[in-house]
């Protein structure tokens, strides 16, 4: 049956938004999160990615027209679906309080979210300017609501007061020198960078409930899996899939399953639980901790999340990382295993609700038929917003997350 | 509406006529020698009335070549400003003049420089030496005299005082620091007055409502002398010269004013009729009248005393000034004059002549007074030839002398603008405090606890609550109480205070400030005017710059246009123009309406605070109220009041106690927090206050939102310390008025707050002001003037989106867009 994506609602105050340009024509092939079409309201230009699958069937406004927010604009489906329902005006939709507009809204890119008109100035008040730049939280990541999608004062507070840690910039300034090369200390004034992660991690432990839970898994399944595909690598021309990969891509199996693990906590009363998993990787990089996003990691492949992985990380190494791939993600990634953690306790990336902390291996052993064999263990730490998550939904989660990653091989067919 | 004076139907509408006297024309006719049989002169007399129409035509003639050619006697210099000359008018000047001493103020147009040359050099034969040495010393502190005395070798200290007054008027002129008003005022406005020359007026007729005023000091304050204000004929086509001609002839000063102040206000109105009005011919053209002095006719049951004289006969001028002052100062003011003389040169000296012949020109050039009447005298026997062209190679010998110096910038310097910025500033207000203007004891019909309004007042309970009840209504202290009752203290401490305005004493004051004084205020100091406000406004203009204090009614602020330029570019304009000379302690009280349609209901308060000059407060609680009008009375400086209909009955709602019964004064251009909060901050002006009080209840009843409330209630001049205080600490501004919001007062403090403040703002400020139409009737006030709804739809649309709002108004962009747009 044919799907209509509706005009997202750019920011609360807005009714209707103008089409700029439509990327996809009626018979074109569309992915969910393809993009389809660019609007704009008064202040600023956004863009709208399918949040259906199929060929683009009919184009109910074109470009230059004004559409209502919430209204259908198109129609995918298969060809010869029927599309006469999904036309604007065919039924009367029942308009939707406020409150629950807010919620219900389909954020298939948080960036639509974002204070950031066409010309990449960010829309923001000067009292907010100042204000991030003396606490210390990265303005772009709040979510605005001032009039026109301007970031207003109470949202660089509301950042604050959920850890502000949405995704981190690349420095631009070099720490400045101590002023007194001769004592016994050396003062340092923190890099940008440093004092975003110092308000973001401090913010994130003082205002949000988080416990830890501690998980061990047989790697057998996914070792197996990896030396496979290393030796076969050249000959099939596959790229080199790490255990961090692998990781990710059941992470982005699993999180859909477990929607309160996907998803935002908005002004402290609202969970916006997203439709795909934008899975924030946790990276070390000469500059610091920057977690750059893998967006839409539900839909892409193994070797798809891998390179873009790696390209990633190339990129936050060089420190040339574009800021919009350091925001939005609904779920964080971090891997400290390589460096021989045996344990440790994420701290969350607020406003999302959970973390993934991936340990080092360590030889275990399991009774097997009342005989003990050693098997390659791996840890996962995770912590979650004891707000929005109890203890039992998170080992229901682990223990999803688990199963998956023991049987890897043969989830990939699925 | 006194009711002492009977409307007799009857009477009334008895059959009958009016008739009229005949008005006398060029009727003097004595010849040189009859004066001197008669000893109306000596035969010295009449020479230096010789010798003063030459100094005229010599200083005249300069300017004539400088602006024309560049070059007087071969002094090279220019001047760039204006320079509208009476050649061809001295001897009515010197006529006027003769008879007038320093007690004599005279008011004059753009084309007055003869006059005050004329006015002064009377005053300096009449002046002692002591005398004039001790004027010319306390004149700028010296500073005039200093630079006349480097360069002057008079022979005697009259001599002295001649070419320091033909010195101060040319660097006044030329806009030098030794000039009579620092050159502040330059060729149209030069006064000086301690020979009784007073302002001068650029505005065509704006000296009339002055000068009216002028003799109403003098009327009021028992003081020597009378006014004569010096008119063109074409000034007869403004209205305010009309409003001022029957003010200062009013009924009540003969028929209601108390013994020893009634009886006819000493005033002459002398036109200088040279037939133009610029280039258009007043006599057939442009004016109805057909001989200027029949008006005096249409104005009272006296006519005036009107008559036509002819001007280019010194005698004849002084001959009718003979009787007319004898005349006004028994009482039997007004008198007008029709003095006719002709301009020989254009309006200005950029005036081709094309509305006249030559021939005409001519004919007149040939009665020349300065040939003519030496004629006269020659013929008379009273002196040779010789002794003429003495004084007129005397004239022209010290006018060169005087110009070298005047054009000499060593010896008279420009006022140091590039380095001292403050050169005008400072003059803009006198800031002084001066609680009485003379010491008399003031003239008053009860001791002031015997003052009927006074014990009123008193009995009222001074706040809100009273034993944590709500005070009644018809029992509690509110806005009109404060501002009477600072009145009537002041009326029992400065004698030379007096008000007026339409139906202020009987009436009480269409909105009851005054209700209740007739009783202990005596007529001159309490009167209803004629609905004139440019004479009420221009009067008060002449009275305080003479040094009385004056507190003026206009009943609706709708009607500030009819007293615009008084307003506009009289009140406000002299104390600087007079370089400080002159004070202004004039309390304009305006009322702004409501309920009775468009052109009664508008708040004009940017008009009067876009105009330099002007102090503007505008309380909107009674603690302000008086505060504010006991530092305006204590003042000097003219301050224009303004008073909302909407709030005359309000208590004091914001100050613990209520309002103080001692005395206290509130700074013009302090604000009052009434309110303190933390989220957003609303500036109020006038009545909005209050609704913009119910807005921040409601805000923080619904949205949880802390305001701070400040109210401005005065305009100019304007202390933003507090402002800026509670603006960095909120981040957010909203201000609100019943002005129209297009070229609002308040867009000019939202501007100031968006330069002082930018780096803290959240939001930019948000200007909630009346919608740019018409005042529609009152039943759709919501629809017109700033509610509560509409700051909160504001706050929601602009500065801080209110959840769970619903708005009822349209505070869009897009909407603001549409109606600037369309300019409504």
């Amino acid at each position: 049956m044919a799907a209509g994506v509706l005009m997202p609602k750019a920011g609360i105050t807005v009714e209707e938004c103008m089409i700029t340009k439509w990327e996809k024509a009626v018979g074109d092939k569309v992915n969910a999160g393809d993009l389809l079409f660019t609007y704009e309201t008064d202040k600023a230009s956004f863009e709208c990615e399918s949040t259906a699958e199929g060929e683009l069937l009919e184009i109910f406004y074109f470009e230059g027209d004004e559409v209502p927010v919430l209204v259908n604009v198109c129609a995918v489906g298969k060809k010869g679906d029927d599309v006469s329902s999904l036309r604007p005006g065919a039924a009367v939709r029942p308009t939707p309080d406020k409150a629950t507009v807010t919620v219900e809204t389909t954020f298939t890119d948080s960036r639509s979210e974002r204070a950031e008109p066409a010309d990449g100035n960010l829309k923001i008040s000067p009292r907010a300017q100042n204000l991030s730049e003396k606490i210390g939280v990265e303005a772009s990541l709040a979510s605005p609501t001032g009039p026109g999608g301007r970031i207003v004062e109470r949202d660089i507070l509301a950042l604050a007061d959920s850890g502000g840690l949405g995704g981190l910039e690349a420095a631009d300034e070099e720490p400045p020198k101590s002023k007194v090369p001769d004592s016994e200390y050396e003062d340092a004034a923190l890099s940008k960078i440093r004092r975003v992660i110092a308000g973001a991690m401090a913010g994130s432990l003082a205002s949000i409930p988080q416990l830890t839970h501690h998980h061990s898994f047989d790697a057998t399944n996914i070792l197996d899996f990896r030396k496979r595909i290393k030796t076969s690598a050249e000959r099939f021309g596959l790229p080199n899939i790490t255990l961090n990969d692998i990781i990710l891509y059941a992470v982005s199996r699993t999180l859909l399953k477990f929607p309160d693990f996907n998803a935002h906590i908005v002004d402290g009363d609202i969970v916006r639980r997203f439709k795909h998993a934008h899975i924030g990787v946790a990276m070390d990089t000469p500059r610091g901790l920057m977690v750059p996003t893998i967006f839409n990691a539900d839909k892409k492949t193994l070797d798809e999340i891998s390179a873009e992985s790696k390209s990633l990380a190339s990129r936050a190494q060089s420190g040339s990382i574009s800021p919009d791939a350091l925001h939005g993600a609904t779920f964080t990634v971090t891997n400290l295993g390589s460096l021989g953690v045996e344990m440790f306790t994420p701290v969350i990336n607020a406003p999302q609700t959970a973390i993934l902390g991936v340990c080092g291996l360590i030889t275990r052993f399991k009774s097997d038929g009342g005989e003990l064999k050693p098997y390659q263990a791996m840890g996962l730490s995770v912590t979650y917003d004891h707000r929005i998550i109890d203890g039992a939904p998170e080992a229901r989660f682990a223990s999803e997350l688990i199963s998956y990653l023991e049987n890897f091989t043969a989830m990939l067919i699925k | 509406m006194p009711k002492s004076m009977y409307i007799d139907p009857a009477a009334t509408l008895a059959a009958g006529k009016i008739s009229f006297e005949d008005i006398p024309v060029n009727t003097y006719g004595k010849s040189v020698k009859d004066e001197l049989n008669q000893n109306n002169y000596t035969k010295g007399d009449l020479v230096r009335i010789y010798r003063d129409i030459a100094i005229l035509r010599e200083f005249e003639s300069m300017l004539s070549m400088i602006k024309t050619q560049g070059v007087y006697n071969g002094i090279e210099t220019t001047y760039p400003g204006p320079a509208h000359l009476s050649l061809g008018q001295e001897a009515a000047a010197v006529g006027e003049a003769y008879l007038l001493t320093s007690d004599d103020f005279i008011f004059g147009s753009h084309r007055s420089h003869s006059e005050i040359l004329a006015k002064s050099l009377s005053a300096i034969e009449k002046l002692g030496d002591d005398e004039l040495m001790a004027i010319m010393e306390g004149f700028l502190g010296g500073r005039t005299l200093r630079a006349v005395e480097k360069v002057s070798k008079p022979d005697s200290v009259a001599e002295l005082a001649v070419e320091f007054i033909i010195y101060g008027a040319l660097t006044e002129i030329f806009a030098r620091e030794n000039g009579f008003h620092m050159g502040l005022g330059g060729s149209m406005h030069a006064f000086f007055l301690p020979f009784g020359v007073y302002p001068n007026n650029a505005i065509v007729g704006g000296s009339a409502c002055i000068a009216a005023g002028a003799a109403l000091y003098k009327k009021c304050n028992k003081k020597k002398g009378i006014v004569v204000c010096n008119l063109g004929d074409g000034s007869l086509g403004c209205g305010p010269v009309w409003e001022a001609l029957n003010f200062s002839a009013m009924g009540q000063f003969k028929t209601l004013w108390e013994d020893g102040k009634n009886g006819g206000m000493p005033i002459i109105f002398n036109f200088f009729n040279n037939g133009y009005g610029m280039g258009g011919q007043t006599r057939g053209e442009t004016m109805a009248y057909d001989m200027l002095a029949r008006v005096g006719a249409g104005i009272s049951p006296t006519q005036m005393h009107s008559e036509r004289v002819n001007g280019f006969n010194p005698l004849a001028v002084i001959e009718a000034y003979k009787r007319k002052k004898e005349l006004v100062k028994k009482g039997g003011g007004p008198v007008l004059l029709d003095v006719l003389t002709y301009r020989f040169s254009g309006h200005s000296t950029s005036d081709q002549n094309a509305y006249r012949s030559r021939d005409e020109i001519d004919a007149w050039r040939g009665l020349d007074p300065i040939i003519t009447y030496r004629k006269s005298l020659v013929d008379a026997d009273v002196a040779s030839d010789s002794v003429f062209e003495d004084i007129l190679a005397d004239t022209s010998e010290r006018m060169t002398r005087i110009c070298e110096w005047a054009c000499d910038v060593k010896i008279s310097p420009y006022a140091d603008f590039k380095n001292n910025s403050s050169v005008v500033e400072r003059m803009m207000f006198s800031n002084e405090r001066k609680e009485k203007l003379d010491d008399r004891p003031p003239e008053v019909l009860t001791d002031k606890d015997d003052c009927a309004a006074y014990v009123k007042i008193k009995g009222k309970i001074r706040a809100v609550e009273s034993d944590g009840k709500p005070t009644p209504k018809l029992r509690l202290f509110n806005l009109r109480d404060a501002i009477s009752e600072t009145i009537i203290d002041k009326y029992y401490e400065d004698p030379t205070l007096i008000s007026y305005g339409e139906d202020v004493r009987d009436w009480g004051g269409a909105f009851a400030v005054y209700r209740d004084m007739s009783g202990s205020i005596p007529y001159s100091r309490l009167f209803n005017t004629p609905i004139s406000e440019s004479a009420i406004v221009g009067s008060a203009v002449g009275y305080g710059l003479c040094g009385g204090r004056a507190v003026i009614e206009l009943m609706y602020a709708d009607f500030i246009g009819r007293a615009g330029d008084e307003i506009f570019n009289q009140l406000s304009k002299w104390q600087a123009m007079s370089a400080g000379i002159l004070k202004m302690p004039v309390i304009l009280r305006v009322s702004v309406g409501s309920k009775y349609g468009a052109q009664h209901s508008q708040d004009w308060v940017a008009l009067c605070a876009h105009i330099p000059g002007l102090k503007v407060c505008f309380p909107a609680t009674p603690w302000e109220a008086k505060g504010l009008m006991k530092s305006a009375l204590n003042g000097t400086d003219p301050v224009v009041f303004f008073e909302s209909q909407r709030i005359y009955d309000v208590g004091e709602q914001f100050r613990k106690g209520g309002v103080p019964a001692e005395d206290y004064e509130i700074t013009i251009g302090d604000t009052n927090t009434v309110r303190k909060g933390g989220d957003i901050t609303f500036l109020t002006i006038g009545s909005t206050l209050y609704r913009a009080v119910e807005a921040a209840n409601l805000l923080e009843e619904k949205h949880n939102v802390s305001v701070e409330v400040i109210n401005l209630h005065s305009l100019v001049p304007l202390n933003y310390t507090d402002i800026i205080e509670s603006v960095k600490k909120t981040g957010r501004v909203l201000l609100t008025s019943d002005a129209c919001a297009r070229g609002s007062f308040l867009n000019d403090v939202a501007r100031n707050i968006t330069e002082l403040c930018f780096d803290y703002l959240d939001a930019p400020p948000v200007v909630v002001g009346a919608q740019n139409w018409i005042t529609p009737p009152f039943e759709f006030d919501e629809y017109f003037f700033p509610q509560a709804s509409w700051i909160i739809d504001a706050v929601n649309e602009k500065i801080m989106p209110l959840k769970g709002h619903a708005p009822t108004t349209n505070h869009t962009l897009t909407e603001q867009l549409r109606k600037a747009k369309l300019g409504v």
